[in-house]
């Protein structure tokens, strides 16, 4: 990896033979951008960008273009550009800037060609050593493996010429970037999506089926990792793998021995206990067994604990009612949400039993029906009602599992993730009158607010669907209903959060809110005591023993990898907690569907390996206190906050003022 | 160290006054910097950051505020001794009329500019210089511009079952063909939206449509090109073809009566005319600023000199005239011919761009601006501003490029 050393000569790659006028014209449009002063580049990178779009039609012409890479930053085709410093790029933008219209996906091609010749020692960059080319470009790799190995879909039918290029570029990445090391990346990748719990494990699945495209070389390691993974999601046992389809596999376990059928269940649910993941054959061999009420083989199904067997045991006849309803080859993803539910002990419960009930016979309305069976393949025979059900299941089980999808509604997913921890009887309440009546009333300071009746909603009515069937209903009642109340609380002088997450989530959430932001004309002001205060009723240091008991909403500033101001952003704060290390660390729940992230100057919520619940995120206390931007507390629960040191203050207001706070006006 | 002489050098050689360039052209400022001519490039908010990192001098205006804070731009130029201003976009005009008041000394210019900014005002001129134009009016509602277009058919005699006699209708302060609607029935009349009002009625005129760019400078026509409209808004022909050539002295002979009648002396002037059946000129409209359409590339391929360069030295009161004579080739002597095709999608939704092989492989082929559609829904035409991409053609043949345009219009560029 170090025959490129910064400073030595790079070494242009040899030049091709000029073929056609297309190739002629390339290099006049390149040498006019070249020749052109600073200011007037733009005028001329056009042209080139046209130009190149030409030879991307095929492997000669993306290859002629890839052998003038050396001379792109040097000669200003990106100059005051957004892809000019090839060291702020975001691997995780290239996919969609390879699918965007317009000049877009050219521009993205020539900045992938350039890094090429960086990761290569072709050309020199002062800011970006070959080493980061590399894996930069394997990133990339990892993140649009369905461009290398994925089949044609809906969109690349509609745009073959986009996607070909971009396939095309994705495979010359290929050849000169050793996947090596790819496939290990990707399993990292799956493994930290798994280890959140989502209950929607879509993109996970269409991860594990890329990955076993990639060439695993010769590591038994990393062949055994993805061996789990396929295992879990596909054929569990050699004997499943025998049947090859799960039809089969139930047709041989009826033919098998106690003894054997019991070996089956004892790895499919270790599997799902390891994974969070299931698949139809797990669905095939719990069909099997439900048909005889075997509980303790379902107990080993679902790799219950001793805790979950008594609960199986006692709830025997409805658990086995609830799994004959609502297991199915169409929601082999619930099955885990039934482990979680029993080890969670819910149906002891009698408003979530009774609920259950009461929506496992429950008359739907048309338009519930119709959303909760639309992502369900046709002809899959299964009822509206077994789907929502089967989703309350998942919603309990999993409830650090709800995700927003790709919808502007982290207020919605969190009261969902909310209720189902601390009131899933009011959950199946809100849901029962949802699909049913179409309509869920919230209480507004003593007047009622009916979904139904209202648009408006942060998404404007406009849902990306692809969520887990208890979203996909209530998440647009939730979203007009917090934006009603937050118009009928606008303009009091103050964030309206104060009066609107007491009414939306419930009462355990405290009155009291603060926020040093006046939102309006961007001003900070009291930045100082507001921290202090946040410490002194959160910290376990400085709350004289008011720790949290239910979860917090609250609002976070969140930040680039550059540290730059996004946006804002709702989350929940579960817990504050010692980690391993002795750092007190805030568990959160973030309902972004990834808690990864990287807001820079060192911030990066991790989900794992620091105490985390599956579905929580965590930071440090200091860098969760420097992107708050609103809490709420309890005025008889407040601890001293004059007792936190003025270094920590000091500390944390430096960072939050030259991150996002340079968007801001301090006062 | 500088010696006595070196120092009355430098200051003999008095460093040249930056002139305003209003508008964010690239163009412009390139041919600028080629003629060394000093400039501060005054653009929106926005545009600014990028040029003043490439060190460029750059001064941010909002050009659409008009209020009492409009004099500060004179003001802010008038301390960067800022000796006159060239206007760049339509909505720049006015203020390089103002800036000239102040800069030049010309008691005239800002009124001048508004002329060319409300097409009634600039008819009205027009005709009392007697210049032919169409009959034409300012309209306020819908009811008006109904008794308009019936008054015109009335005055043709129309019969009730012919079909009847088209007028136009146009904002009175817009670029070119922006907002520009062509009524032929009262239903389209009764389709305009509200905000269509004021604006100005005008009879229609038939015949060949061409514009002219004449670089003008102490009076005089330094250069003038013609650019002959194959079909309006979606192809035309530089320099004309030989059945304009023929009428070259008739058309710089209205060209002059048009710079008396506004009182042009230095820059440019972008006339559009129609030529009947008869062989008279109508007179359309008149822009000073640099055209749209891509007219100023065509020029610069057909004829080979840089366009922006012309108006600018022809802006500069001080040019000398052996700078111009050297500058601008003889109007006769291009080798070739340069045209363009507007592409407009043909279908309501599209997905990709299928650019005709055919015409990719032709030697007349010289490039072209298109990318990937950027949305799938094709949006409605505004004026002839919003084309998705345009062909650039050029030959030595005209009548091989509108061929060439006239069947490639019809062809559909995306899939």
């Amino acid at each position: 990896m170090s025959e490129t050393r910064k400073g030595k000569n790079p070494s242009p790659p040899d030049p091709i033979r000029v073929t056609g006028p297309q190739e002629q014209a390339l290099l006049d449009a390149l040498d006019a951008v070249e020749q052109a002063e600073a200011f007037v580049k733009a005028k001329y990178q056009t042209e080139f960008y046209r130009r190149a779009t030409d030879l991307f039609e095929n492997d000669e012409g993306l290859e002629f273009v890839r052998r003038q890479a050396h001379r792109f930053d040097s000669g200003g085709v990106f100059h005051t550009g957004p892809w000019e410093h090839p060291e702020r790029l975001l691997p995780e933008l290239v996919g969609g800037g390879l699918r965007a219209e317009g000049q877009y996906p050219s521009i993205e091609i020539l900045s992938e060609l350039r890094v090429l010749s960086i990761a290569a020692g072709e050309s020199d960059h002062p800011n970006f050593t070959a080493e980061q080319a590399q894996s930069f470009l394997r990133t990339v790799m990892g993140l649009n493996l369905d461009l290398l190995y994925g089949s044609e879909t809906e969109e690349s039918r509609l745009r073959p010429k986009v996607y070909a290029q971009a396939r095309r570029l994705m495979g010359m990445i290929e050849k000169e970037i050793s996947a090596e090391g790819l496939l290990e990346q990707v399993l990292d990748d799956i493994d930290a999506r798994v280890a959140q719990r989502p209950i929607d494990v879509s993109l996970t699945l269409k991860m594990i089926e890329q990955a076993n495209n990639i060439p695993a070389g010769s590591n038994p390691k990393l062949v055994a990792r993805l061996d789990r993974f396929l295992k879990a999601t596909g054929a569990p046992t050699p004997l499943a793998e025998k049947a090859g389809s799960p039809t089969n596999y139930r047709n041989l376990l009826a033919k098998i021995t106690p003894h054997e059928l019991e070996n089956e269940a004892k790895v499919v649910g270790k599997l799902m206990s390891l994974t969070g993941l299931s698949s139809e054959y797990h669905v095939a061999l719990l069909q099997h067994v439900l048909k005889n009420d075997e509980t303790d083989i379902i107990a080993k199904a679902l790799d219950l604990t001793e805790v979950g067997k008594a609960h199986l045991a006692q709830f025997r006849e409805q658990v086995l009612e609830l799994m004959r309803l609502t297991i199915h080859p169409a929601t082999s993803g619930i099955i885990y949400g039934f482990q979680q539910m029993l080890e969670r002990m819910l149906l002891s419960r009698p408003e979530v039993a009774d609920g259950l009930t009461k929506l496992s016979n429950l008359d739907l309305c048309t338009s519930a029906q119709q959303v909760i069976k639309k992502p369900l393949p046709r002809g899959s025979g299964i009822s509206a009602n077994a789907v929502i059900v089967g989703g309350v299941v998942a919603m309990l089980g999993q409830p650090l599992g709800v995700g927003q999808g790709n919808n502007p509604t982290c207020q919605g997913a969190r009261a969902l993730s909310l209720w189902s921890l601390h009131d899933p009887g009011y959950l199946l309440q809100l849901l029962t009158s949802a699909v049913r009546d179409d309509t869920v009333e919230f209480l507004f300071e003593g007047i009622p607010i009916f979904s139904r009746d209202i648009g408006g909603g942060v998404a404007e009515g406009k849902f990306d669907l692809k969520l887990d069937p208890v979203s996909r209903i209530l998440v647009p009642h939730l979203d007009r209903v917090y934006d009603e109340m937050m118009r009928r609380a606008a303009l009091r002088g103050e964030d309206p959060h104060k009066w609107v997450n007491p009414a939306l989530y419930g009462r355990w959430v405290p009155n009291s809110l603060i926020s040093p932001f006046n939102l309006i004309n961007q001003t900070v002001v009291g930045y100082e005591d507001f921290l202090r205060l946040f410490y002194a009723t959160h910290h376990p240091s400085y709350d004289e023993g008011h720790d949290l008991v239910y979860p917090n909403p609250v609002g976070l500033l969140i930040t680039n990898v550059h540290g730059r101001f996004l946006g804002y952003h709702a989350v929940s704060i579960q817990r504050v907690a010692e980690d391993d290390e002795g750092k007190i660390r805030v568990y959160f729940f973030n309902p972004n569907n990834e808690g990864r992230q990287n807001w820079g100057k060192g911030v990066e919520p991790s989900v794992v390996g620091h105490g985390e619940v599956p579905g929580e995120s965590s930071l440090p206390f200091d860098h969760f206190a420097a992107h708050l931007y609103a809490f709420h507390y309890n005025q008889r629960e407040v601890g001293d906050p004059d007792a936190v040191p003025k270094e920590i203050v000091t500390e944390v207001t430096t960072h939050a003022k030259e991150g996002w706070g340079e968007a801001f006006t301090w006062l | 160290m500088a010696t006595k002489a070196s120092v009355a050098a430098k200051t003999s050689k008095a460093k040249k006054a930056p002139v305003a360039l209003l508008g964010y052209s690239l163009e412009t400022m390139e041919a600028a910097k080629e003629h060394n001519i000093p400039f501060v490039a005054v653009v929106p908010e926005g545009f600014d950051t990028a040029l003043k990192e490439d060190g460029i001098d750059v001064v941010t205006w909002d050009f659409y505020m008009r209020n009492q804070n409009s004099e500060r731009l004179s003001e802010k130029l008038v301390e960067r001794g800022v000796s006159h201003a060239v206007p760049l976009y339509e909505e720049t005009v006015e203020w390089a009329g103002q800036l000239n008041t102040v800069l030049l000394k010309d008691p005239r210019a800002f009124q001048r500019a508004l002329l060319f900014r409300d097409k009634a005002m600039m008819k009205r001129n027009a005709q009392m210089n007697g210049i032919r134009v169409g009959v034409f009016e300012e309209i306020h509602s819908r009811d008006e511009a109904l008794a308009f277009f019936e008054d015109i058919n009335e005055a043709r005699l129309r019969l009730q079952e012919e079909a009847p006699e088209p007028v136009h209708l146009k904002p009175l302060s817009a670029a070119g063909s922006v907002g520009h609607v062509f009524v032929r029935t009262r239903q389209d009349i009764a389709d305009l939206p509200d905000d269509a009002f004021p604006c100005l009625a005008e009879s229609h005129l038939a015949g060949q449509e061409f514009s002219v760019e004449a670089f003008i400078h102490k009076g005089k026509i330094e250069f003038m090109n013609i650019t002959e409209y194959v079909h309006l808004g979606y192809s035309q022909i530089v320099p004309e073809t030989p059945k304009l050539t023929k009428i070259r002295p008739k058309i710089r002979k209205a060209i002059e009566k048009l710079m008396k009648a506004f009182g042009i002396v230095n820059g440019m002037i972008h006339p559009e005319y129609f030529l009947d059946a008869e062989g008279e000129l109508h007179f359309g409209e008149v822009a000073a600023r640099v055209p749209g359409g891509h007219i100023f590339e065509l020029i610069q391929k057909a004829h080979g000199f840089n366009p922006y360069a012309a108006f600018l030295l022809c802006s500069d009161p001080n040019t000398p005239k052996s700078v111009l004579d050297k500058f601008f080739p003889k109007e006769q002597d291009h080798k070739i011919f340069a045209a363009n095709l507007m592409v407009y999608p043909r279908k309501a939704s599209i997905h990709q761009l299928k650019f005709p092989q055919e015409l990719a492989d032709h030697p007349y082929m010289d490039r072209h601006t298109m990318f990937e559609p950027v949305t799938s829904k094709v949006a409605e035409r505004v004026g002839f501003g919003n084309h998705y991409g345009t062909v650039f053609l050029a030959g030595e043949d005209p009548e091989i490029l509108r061929e060439l345009v006239q069947r490639y219009e019809d062809v559909d560029f995306y899939e």
